[in-house]
């Protein structure tokens, strides 16, 4: 089941735009970080069942993050959220380990059936 | 506490929003821009501030000091966002993009001076950028606009590309900025999207009701 979550974007209102896109009544915490340092040293405090990250991001990009969290976590879930929808970008971050991208502005059904795939996978896994 | 500027037309929340669409509409551009060159576009985080237009020209120089030279594809765009864009190119990335372009192939007929090449190729390039980025803009806040030709200054000194009487004196400035830079080729610059008071009220408002979505 997923539960915790980790929010990693430098936008404050990116984070709130994604929160407000998943369902209300999942009881998911969350967690939240700024920067692509910050997202990795709360990953290894807390562990959070899914990571949702930023790529253009100051102190550390997110592409610098998930090459990090998947070098301490090969299993971590991470799916990406970002502006930058280059093919190179996408399959940059694919091949790092990132479970999944999607693109900004969010839409709430594709968040909704990124969860559901991301649950399953999460199953699988336990 | 003293207010900034920005805080004085904006509040930190529209800021954040305005800083956010900004962001995704630069992805919007890069994505267009890889599509043509086989590159990939680096972006930085985009920011925003707010001046005088009269300061412009030495805020714009802060950042383009480091270059030896300038070219710079300019448009304006008018809907009820409206205002003027600036992409401002290092020296020397004409005749990179030309080379991007050919794929390394120098293809160009011998009738074709480079610096007609360079011009087509910074404003097709520009305009691409351009086009995207302030469309998608326009889009997420609900809005259309209507763009002049590009128009370029070629390779030329900072101080004889942007004039101090550039830009009308008695308006503020709303400067949108980013920065890029290509994985290969040696080319990088800057994108200023210039909007004036005329855009404020209806900006807020727009960025009221793209919020709400979210809410």
């Amino acid at each position: 089941m997923i539960k915790k979550i980790l929010i990693v974007d430098d936008s404050p209102i990116a984070r709130k735009m994604l929160k407000s896109c998943l369902p209300k009544d999942q009881g998911f915490e969350f967690e939240e970080a700024c920067n692509g340092q910050e997202g990795f040293e709360k990953y290894k405090s807390i562990s959070p069942d899914l990571t949702f990250m930023d790529l253009t991001m100051p102190v550390m990009t997110g592409y610098e993050a998930i090459e990090e969290i998947i070098k301490y976590d090969k299993n971590a879930l991470i799916i990406v959220v970002t502006a930058d929808v280059q093919l190179k970008a996408i399959k940059t971050v694919l091949d790092s380990g990132a479970y999944m991208v999607l693109r900004k502005p969010l839409k709430k059904e594709d968040l909704q059936v990124a969860l559901l795939k991301a649950q399953d996978t999460l199953q699988q896994v336990e | 506490m003293m207010e900034t500027h920005e805080e004085q037309i904006f509040t930190s929340e529209e800021l954040e929003i305005l800083q956010e669409i900004m962001n995704i509409a630069f992805g919007k551009s890069a994505a267009d821009l890889a599509d043509v060159i086989d590159t990939h576009v680096v972006l930085n985080v985009p920011f925003i501030d707010i001046m005088q237009v009269t300061d412009l020209p030495s805020y714009i120089l802060n950042y383009v000091k480091d270059y030896r030279n300038i070219s710079i594809v300019e448009q304006n765009f008018w809907g009820r966002f409206k205002g003027d864009a600036l992409l401002v190119f290092s020296s020397g990335s004409g005749k990179e993009l030309i080379t991007m372009l050919q794929h390394g192939e120098n293809t160009s007929l011998e009738s074709d001076p480079i610096e007609i090449l360079e011009r087509e190729t910074l404003m097709e390039v520009g305009n691409i950028i351009i086009g995207a980025c302030v469309g998608k803009l326009a889009e997420l806040l609900k809005d259309v606009v209507t763009y002049t030709p590009p128009m370029i200054i070629l390779e030329r000194f900072y101080n004889d590309a942007i004039s101090e009487n550039h830009f009308d004196p008695d308006k503020t400035a709303i400067v949108l900025k980013t920065d890029f830079s290509f994985t290969e080729g040696n080319v990088s610059g800057f994108l200023f999207l210039i909007t004036s008071n005329d855009s404020i009220q209806w900006m807020k408002e727009a960025l009221r009701v793209f919020i709400a979505q979210y809410e």
